[in-house]
């Protein structure tokens, strides 16, 4: 192993690209990151495909991850391969079809040969300037003029650094940060001495003129190339994060696609963490301890078998979802997260009402998800009557309600001003082991006007204010973890 | 498991060869992640679709090493007992009966209760001891003398509780048993977890195993394998048969043809002393390739499309 040890650089290499993953949603632990080196030091940089198999098989660890990290990996590293040499060459190439077109007689110029006379034009030039001179002989003119494209990236490396080019997130960052990139690289000399030269007109003007050029084209190409390995991912997380936080009522239409995906992003993920499945077993294995233990009492005469049992637990969730008018706006979601529970956890019976209440289950079974929540909108949309409501489904579901159920109640509690059926809501309260009302009106207004929240509020073992995706999901995730 | 004793694992290239020899026609792809796995004592987690060769990765890299392959398939409901260890009760019954016996012998002269306990804590205890431990598929992998493979296969078919039981084994080697203590692997075992994702396996399990995703080969791989394993068959058939599958994973199945499945249709189809495929020849074989009876149907209905078209047209 200690023919690839890993330098420095290397290594933090490796961890910037570990870094891009993660930004890309692909989530790697530090053990994993541990992992990588190591196979990074047991296979060596030498063969890149068989690097990127190794790499892949530490740090993604399912087929979309995959998908993202070869996606990752090719960019990642073929911009440490990037080379100007080619733009080089067809610009000379370029300039020969120029001279080409000139004249008859260039046609046979070899292909290097305008590179040459450009120095040889440049030098002449310098002998009688001082400034052009100097300018000549800095480092980032070597670099030009050799065609040095390995030192003029390590250039563009360190002044990518000092300038933090890796912050780069926004494309309106773009320019300006290869204004300063350039200025890192001390392309302002370069630039002086050009305006000058062109005030007097010099024959050294057109070669600097294209040195000048490649410069910024690579500088521009590089800063491109990160702003898409950085800002990307980022984009993408920093948009979830403000639709995560922003209230579900003011959730413009254009992202509810996006909300949709987070949605059950999110119901997959509290679905995981909750969904351990129970097992029943009618008679568990021997507990050879309590049997041996019986048995003295018959002078060792094991007379009494004892056998282990797994208690029987089965949580079963009712959710209620308000889908009136008053609520609309949250309905929508809240309706889609019901609907991405039940995709998701096996007892789950869902119920919608306005006017009168249904259970929806079976039309979430069978429906795709965009027009199971259109006809659960048809079905049971109208006016609010939670007397009703509560009524059917006592009817429906009451019978059901043992010391293993939650009751999940999504609405505001706007009956208006109409029976609200308390002694319902307490029997459901009595009869389950949780009782959870998520009302998407702040606190502060449960109470005012038809609101019957505090009345409500006496048969619920938990409520509280759930507006956006955050909250809610905070809220299912603390419930869930009562519930087992 | 180190180098120096198995140089079938020392390079990918030697990997890929051994395999070969073994008719296992694997990716660049596999055999990185095999050498890895070993180098690095990771265990591997293969996923991938049914019949794509997960468990016969297992069985091939323990023919190459000539180790034995110790196979746990798990299950619904499966637990410690089954796979780690379970008490040989049978015998610590008679092991009570013959110490009540011996009890008389051992307490003869004792003065007083107090001289009597001591006595019997001088006596060995046994009862819980590895005499009469029956060890199963994980404790046994850990036990061989020149290594194993531990193949644990389709591990998302158990229990969230047993992955926890995993976790433990797959990180240290090393099994906890509360009367006895820890033990620990004489020699690491490679283990290969094969997941068919009929569930998603836990993150801390991801997190200690190697990833492997086999997908289904290419038509060149997959033409390969073939080769390998019904070497008398027709070059320009084999390559259309091959194709033909291929095209049949594009349709909406219930369940894809896996390579198994290409290798038995190569095999009746030189039984059948078929020279080229045509319609008569697919419809007539084409149980062996897909399993249901809708499959069956979707696929011949879109028969005419599928055709591989006349070599010379």
């Amino acid at each position: 192993m200690a023919e690839h040890a890993l330098s420095s650089a290397m290594q933090s290499h490796l961890v910037n690209f570990i870094g891009l993953l993660r930004s890309h949603d692909v989530r790697i632990s530090p053990a994993e990151t541990l992992d990588a080196m190591n196979v990074a030091a047991t296979l060596g940089y030498a063969q890149r495909d068989r690097l990127r198999d190794g790499l892949a098989a530490a740090l993604a660890k399912t087929p979309a991850e995959e998908a993202i990290f070869q996606h990752c990996f090719g960019r990642f590293f073929d911009q440490q391969l990037a080379d100007f040499s080619s733009t080089r060459e067809e610009r000379a190439n370029q300039a020969g079809e120029q001279e080409a077109a000139s004249g008859p007689e260039a046609t046979s110029v070899p292909k290097g040969a305008a590179d040459h006379s450009a120095e040889q034009l440049l030098e002449t030039a310098a002998q009688t300037d001082s400034d052009l001179q100097a300018l000549l002989t800095t480092p980032l003119l070597q670099q030009l003029q050799d065609n040095d494209s390995a030192a003029l990236n390590l250039a563009m490396g360190e002044a990518a650094a000092s300038v933090g080019l890796s912050q780069i997130r926004m494309f309106t960052q773009k320019g300006q940060f290869t204004r300063r990139m350039l200025d890192a690289m001390g392309e302002d000399q370069l630039r002086r001495t050009l305006a000058r030269l062109e005030q007097e007109d010099s024959p050294a003007l057109e070669p600097l003129r294209r040195y000048r050029d490649i410069l910024r084209e690579q500088v521009r190409d590089y800063v491109e190339r990160q702003y898409l390995l950085q800002a990307e991912g980022e984009n993408a997380r920093f948009m979830d994060e403000l639709l995560r936080r922003t209230r579900l009522s003011n959730l413009e239409l254009r992202y509810q696609h996006r909300v949709q995906e987070l949605v059950q992003r999110m119901a997959r993920k509290l679905a995981e963490r909750h969904a351990r499945k129970r097992r029943t077993y009618r008679r568990g294995k021997l507990d050879m301890g309590r049997t041996l233990r019986r048995g003295i009492a018959n002078d060792g005469i094991l007379f009494h078998t004892h056998w282990k049992r797994t208690r029987k637990n089965k949580p079963q969730l009712l959710a209620i979802c308000d889908v009136s008018g008053s609520v609309a706006a949250y309905a929508k979601f809240l309706l889609l997260f019901l609907y991405s529970l039940q995709d998701v956890l096996p007892k789950v019976r869902s119920f919608a009402f306005s006017s009168h209440l249904g259970e929806v289950s079976e039309l979430f079974a069978q429906h795709p998800v965009d027009k199971a929540i259109e006809l659960v909108n048809w079905r049971y949309g109208g006016a609010t009557d939670y007397g009703k409501s509560l009524q059917d489904f006592a009817r429906l579901a009451l019978d059901d309600i043992n010391s293993s159920t939650t009751v999940i109640m999504l609405g505001d509690a706007r009956n208006n001003h109409g029976d609200p059926q308390l002694d319902i809501m307490r029997s459901i309260y009595q009869r389950s082991r949780r009782v959870i009302w998520l009302n998407p009106e702040s606190r502060r207004a449960w109470g005012t006007g038809d609101s019957e929240m505090p009345r409500y509020l006496s048969a619920c073992h938990f409520a509280a204010e759930c507006n956006n995706l955050t909250q809610l999901e905070r809220i299912v995730d603390q419930l869930l973890k009562m519930n087992r | 498991m180190h180098t120096q004793d198995f140089p079938q694992l020392a390079s990918i290239e030697a990997i890929e060869q051994g395999f070969e020899s073994f008719g296992y026609i694997c990716s660049p792809k596999i055999a990185t992640a095999v050498f890895l796995a070993f180098q690095l004592r990771k265990p591997i987690l293969v996923e991938g679709p049914p019949g794509v060769g997960k468990t016969e990765l297992a069985k091939t890299t323990a023919m190459l090493l000539d180790v034995p392959l110790i196979r746990l398939q798990c299950y619904e409901g499966l637990d410690e007992a089954k796979a780690l260890y379970e008490w040989k009760y049978g015998k610590q019954l008679l092991y009570t009966q013959v110490l009540k016996e011996k009890l008389g012998d051992l307490l003869q002269g004792a003065q007083g209760l107090a001289e009597s306990v001591e006595r019997l804590h001088q006596f060995g205890d046994t009862f819980y001891s590895e005499e009469f431990l029956e060890p199963r598929p994980l404790l046994k992998a850990m036990q061989q003398e020149r290594g194993a493979i531990l193949l644990i296969d389709e591990v998302d078919k158990s229990d969230y509780e047993f992955e926890s039981l995993l976790l433990e084994i797959l990180s240290d080697y090393q099994v906890s048993i509360p009367e006895i203590g820890t033990v620990q692997a004489r020699v690491t075992p490679m283990v290969f977890l094969t997941s068919n994702n009929t569930r998603d396996i836990s993150d801390a399990l991801k997190r200690r195993c190697l990833h492997l995703y086999i997908p289904f080969p290419s038509v060149e791989l997959e033409e390969r394998i073939v080769l390998s394993r019904v070497p008398d068959i027709d070059r320009q058939l084999r390559h259309q048969l091959v194709e033909f599958v291929h095209s049949l994973r594009d349709l909406d199945l219930k369940k894809s043809p896996a390579i198994s499945e290409t290798i038995d249709w190569a095999r009746s189809l030189l039984l059948l002393h078929a020279r080229e495929l045509d319609a008569q020849v697919i419809q007539s074989t084409l149980n062996v390739l897909l399993k249901f009876e809708d499959d069956i149907n979707t696929a011949e209905s879109a028969l005419r499309e599928l055709l591989p078209r006349p070599a010379h047209g």
